[in-house]
């Protein structure tokens, strides 16, 4: 078994004007698919962030802090599962809530080092 | 843990919310309000993915009482005019805000600020659903049927009629409450209607709205001042008509009319539930015209079959209900419940007190009705050439189709 991450880039759903309920019914799908992925002994980490940046660049080490409205795309958060390979994973991925918003599900191969 | 479903907490909780913060900073912030209810529920909606709160509307009240800071703190950096937060009885007043009891009455101060008489007519429902049941613009247009762009404008007039009319965030009193009320049922009773009455929203949008029109309703009867029989009434008439909901339309969202509705459908707990408040509603000396439309919608539930109706109670209630508001589309009514009768004289009499461009739109019913009462008195001649006004006036097309279907039937028989 490998360790994957399930990064969720996209837009923050501050920016996407969603109603109350529309918030809550898409707060009911996240839980439903962490409490899959936990039922299923799978889930090993994850966090959710928020969306404020300070972005970091070049030698002079430039820093600019942004919002999500500034940034289209942003990285809302993250889970790592334990899976055989990335098909697995993308069958868990299957249930990610935010498909329809637009949101993007990337998945990274956690690095093992040898011993 | 498992998952606990609240319908509709989200939306609920933001119109208490709004409510409550409103009656601590006034009317003039409900932008600055606004805005902090829903950072709530973005906040709530990320970090209750993993874990939700074992009391979630304990969780979204805290949240709410410390969003008050927050708000103090914009509305400081704005230099706008709001008191200080100096001493603990402040706060402790403050507190006491979000108690149930309180809440409730932010509530009602809500509603009868929407319905207030200085506000559009048409501005009054869509604040109504923005502010006191917590919708979004998209879901008023979508439950309206109206643009995005319409409903933002009449929430904008509504603010400007506001804070132009420099309204107080009050529930009113003595005879100003009486009138005030008045147009509290009347809102809510269109906001029912607009769920009840139209088969081109989906059953969801439609549930939606009778539900919140049920909740607000509620609401009143909740509170002494407001707890009166004519809002009895009209719950009762909510109930009724909610009962018969999920059997107003086929599968194919078809309108049937009750003649071709599936009684089995009907769901009884609402039935029990209107004839309880119908009870109370009947503890008075004035009856309004709720009473009298409620009264009809249970005789209607009462029959086990269309043919079962008892059609002379109807009437009656028609009769009276006429007395409180003489309009034609009544006596068009009570002309078609005399055709039902057979009673072909009566019918005729009614068919005479109409001028039927006083109906409008509604013309068609008219021609309509009187073709069917041609075709009982064995007029074939005039029965056909009523339907046929009635083809030609008619703008719906599933009442066209149904129109045509008996337009051919009664040409075989020539």
């Amino acid at each position: 078994m490998k360790n994957f991450m399930m990064i969720f880039i996209g837009a923050d759903y501050a920016d996407l004007g969603l109603s109350p309920e529309e918030l809550q019914n898409r707060m009911g799908k996240w839980f439903a698919w962490g409490h899959k992925m936990e039922q299923a002994g799978i889930l090993r980490g994850g966090e959710a962030l928020t969306p404020q940046i300070r972005r970091i660049v070049g030698e002079n080490r430039t820093v600019t802090d942004l919002t999500s409205a500034e940034v289209k795309e942003i990285v809302g958060g993250y889970y790592t599962v334990e899976a055989k390979d990335f098909d697995a994973v993308q069958d868990i991925a299957r249930d990610f809530p935010d498909y329809d918003l637009g949101g993007t599900v990337e998945i990274r191969e956690i690095m093992v080092f040898d011993k | 843990m498992e998952h606990k479903d609240i319908d509709h907490l989200f939306r609920h909780h933001s119109g208490k919310m709004v409510s409550v913060l409103t009656r601590i900073f006034g009317l003039a912030h409900l932008d600055i309000i606004e805005d902090a209810v829903q950072d709530t529920f973005l906040k709530a909606s990320v970090s209750w993915r993993k874990q939700q709160p074992d009391y979630p509307e304990a969780w979204l009240t805290k949240a709410a009482k410390n969003r008050v800071l927050d708000i103090f703190r914009t509305l400081k950096t704005q230099q706008k005019h709001i008191g200080q937060l100096s001493t603990g009885t402040d706060a402790i007043a403050i507190n006491e805000l979000f108690l149930d009891k309180e809440i409730e009455d932010a509530q009602l101060r809500m509603i009868f600020t929407a319905c207030h008489p200085k506000l559009d007519p048409r501005d009054r429902i869509s604040f109504s659903l923005k502010t006191v049941s917590g919708f979004s613009t998209k879901e008023i247009a979508s439950a309206l049927l109206t643009k995005d762009e319409t409903i933002k404008k009449r929430l904008m007039r509504a603010r400007k009629s506001i804070q132009k009319a420099d309204l107080k965030f009050s529930i009113p009193q003595g005879k100003a409450l009486k009138e005030r009320l008045e147009t509290v049922m009347e809102v809510l009773y269109l906001i029912f209607n607009e769920g009840f009455h139209s088969n081109k929203k989906e059953q969801l949008i439609r549930e939606d709205l009778c539900g919140e029109a049920m909740r607000l309703c509620q609401l009143l009867l909740k509170h002494e001042t407001t707890r009166q029989p004519k809002v009895y009434a009209l719950f009762a008439l909510m109930c009724f008509h909610s009962a018969r909901l999920a059997s107003k339309t086929n599968i194919n969202n078809e309108v049937l009319d009750l003649k071709h509705q599936d009684r089995t459908q009907w769901h009884f707990p609402l039935v029990q539930l209107g004839n309880t408040m119908m009870n109370k509603a009947v503890d008075t000396e004035e009856f309004s015209s709720y009473h009298y439309e409620a009264a009809i919608a249970a005789e209607h539930l009462k029959a086990h079959s269309f043919e079962d109706t008892d059609w002379d109670k109807i009437l009656q209630w028609y009769l009276s209900l006429y007395e409180l508001q003489p309009m034609p589309s009544h006596v068009l009514t009570m002309a078609v419940i005399c055709l039902q009768n057979n009673d072909y004289k009566s019918a005729e009499s009614y068919f005479k007190k109409l001028d039927p461009d006083t109906l409008e739109q509604r013309k068609y019913l008219y021609y309509g009705a009187k073709a069917d009462y041609y075709k009982a008195t064995n007029n074939l001649k005039s029965a056909l050439e009523h339907i046929g006004k009635a083809i030609n006036y008619v703008n719906n097309d599933l009442e066209k189709q149904y129109l045509l279907k008996k337009q051919a039937a009664w040409l075989k028989e020539t």
